[in-house]
């Protein structure tokens, strides 16, 4: 907890010592942090693993990118409506994918991401297609309140929506709600033995993760500028899937690291090299054979073997 | 009244009858065992019983209530708490939060999103309380996957009665345990039948242990019933010598 609040702050303090360069990957990789903090939800408590996260990321991008495009909407405001708004269309993705478990639940979770990917090419009016959504602007709330369309008030703005979604979440999985995910995730016929509706469960933590990576991917539509048909692509769904393991599933805090690893490294090695992808991938593969309980889990085993 | 009441009860897979006709009555505070050869129909009457499995034909009634329509978790909310034939716990929780999942599972609140401290505490205490019953207090700490076999097979009774069932039905409970294991499982089982206030239906291999704690055995042969009745009666018949006990007694 110490350690939490001291990261907290850290984070708080960056842009005083950092280059805007470095601010705007920062920014970057909290958006991408709550990205994997939402998937961790389903993929490290409840064991259910989608394949198609980015639809999530990007249903809220396009939507957050329409309300500031064609309304007046407050910034803060569009994020909000947008992680919402994702989040109750996902209750109908979970029905739908609930009806099936393990393999076949990711591959309903991959073909939804398709569906939209697909849509998004033709819905011009509300994607541009291929084009997609551009000059997104960060609209002022009332009274000219305007810090979010700097470089440093947009990354605070991120940094407040990432804490409040992290204490949210964890909330979510201490409560009597997340200890029937756990049940799920190590023994889902017993826990219907028990008396549990785990369907309903599993609906309600797909619709919750989906919701919060709608406002990750609501974030980022105002944060570069545009939304493109990319921000639906299964490639990202792989990515986030990724950040998740390398981070740590089932810790929150992990998959945030893992992100900002993942964005780090691709940093660094795609200035060498344009097949980053591979060496990620060798990394990727070592993380899952010697560390597979992640960064977080190193750095937690590290931090009692000083305490002990 | 009888607690429950299976109504020519049948269940077929295609051409095979695995359950066929059967009518069976439990009082409450009864314990009663079915026993049965390997394939006899003991597993799938429970199946059929717990809703995990829809019947072919026929009722079931708990508590002058038709529930043959109702899914297993419906069935488990109105009072029916099982344990399986082959040990299923969530072996990565200590015992302590196997038997609080379970006795959770009997609270309205059980889905409380947010806070839910006032749950855990309720079903905590109730899971305690089963895990002490079952002298599993001293193991309560660790994961239940590190259990021996024998306390497993406790734990899963522990997790059933953290529910407070009005009926415990018990799927071989010393199913895979050492002759030293299945001794002492008996006599914690027995100690916790001896009360009254628990009505029981037990599946059992082991003759020994069926003479030992059931009031009453059903014996079923080939899907359905050929006996019924008190021990002794069920040792005498001549029927259940030739197809089962081959002369035990």
């Amino acid at each position: 907890m110490r350690l939490l609040l001291a990261a907290a702050a850290l984070l708080a303090l960056l842009p005083f010592g950092l280059p805007p360069y470095a601010m705007t990957l920062l920014t970057e990789a909290l958006i991408l942090g709550l990205f994997a903090m939402s998937l961790d939800l389903m993929v490290g408590y409840a064991r259910l693993i989608s394949f198609g996260h980015a639809a999530a990321y990007g249903f809220g991008a396009y939507a957050s990118g329409n309300f500031l495009l064609h309304t007046s909407m407050p910034l803060p405001c569009a994020v909000l409506l947008a992680g919402l708004l994702g989040g109750i269309v996902a209750i109908g993705v979970g029905w739908v994918c609930t009806q099936a478990t393990g393999i076949s639940f990711s591959m309903l979770t991959l073909a939804y991401a398709q569906l939209l990917y697909a849509v998004a090419f033709k819905w011009t009016p509300v994607t541009g297609a291929s084009d997609g959504l551009a000059g997104i602007p960060r609209n002022p709330g009332p009274f000219g309140v305007t810090w979010w369309s700097t470089h440093a008030g947009f990354y605070y703005l991120t940094l407040a929506f990432l804490l409040g979604a992290f204490v949210f979440c964890r909330q979510l999985v201490r409560s009597p709600f997340g200890a029937v995910l756990r049940g799920i995730r190590e023994n889902e016929a017993k826990t219907i033995a028990l008396g549990y509706n785990t369907r309903r469960y599993k609906i309600a933590i797909v619709a919750i993760s989906f919701g919060v990576a709608g406002l990750a991917g609501a974030l980022y539509a105002p944060f570069a500028g545009f939304a493109n048909t990319e921000l639906l692509f299964w490639l990202l769904s792989g990515q986030v899937l990724i950040m998740v393991i390398v981070g740590g599933a089932g810790t929150l805090v992990g998959p945030v690291l893992g992100a900002m690893f993942f964005l780090y490294v691709q940093q660094k090695l795609s200035s060498y090299t344009d097949s980053w992808a591979l060496f990620f991938g060798v990394i990727f593969i070592l993380f899952v054979l010697f560390m597979p309980e992640g960064i977080w889990g190193l750095i937690q085993s590290r931090f009692k073997q000083k305490t002990v | 009244m009888a607690l429950l009441e299976l109504d020519d009860l049948t269940k077929r897979y295609g051409g095979i009858v695995a359950v066929d006709h059967v009518t069976m009555r439990i009082e409450a505070g009864e314990v009663r065992a079915v026993i049965g050869p390997n394939g006899a129909g003991k597993t799938s009457l429970f199946h059929l019983i717990t809703g995990v499995v829809k019947a072919t034909e026929g009722s079931v009634r708990f508590a002058d209530q038709d529930v043959s329509a109702l899914p297993a978790h419906v069935r488990c909310q109105r009072g029916m708490s099982r344990t399986f034939q082959l040990t299923s716990l969530f072996p990565e929780m200590s015992a302590r939060e196997n038997t609080r999942l379970a006795a959770q599972a009997r609270d309205a609140k059980r889905w409380m999103p947010l806070g839910g401290g006032a749950v855990f505490q309720s079903a905590a205490q109730r899971g305690d309380a089963a895990l002490e019953r079952l002298g599993l207090t001293h193991v309560a700490g660790r994961p239940a996957g590190l259990l021996s076999h024998g306390d497993q097979r406790l734990l899963e009774v522990a997790m059933a009665l953290a529910q407070q069932p009005r009926l415990l039905l018990l799927d071989e409970p010393t199913q895979g345990l050492s002759v030293e294991e299945t001794a002492q499982a008996v006599e914690v089982l027995s100690a916790l039948f001896a009360s009254g206030e628990l009505t029981v239906l037990l599946v059992e291999h082991d003759m020994e242990v069926v003479f030992r704690l059931a009031h009453k055995i059903t014996v079923l042969h080939r899907g359905s019933v050929i006996a019924d009745g008190d021990p002794d009666t069920v040792k005498a018949d001549e029927g259940v010598q030739n197809a089962y006990l081959g002369g035990f007694a």
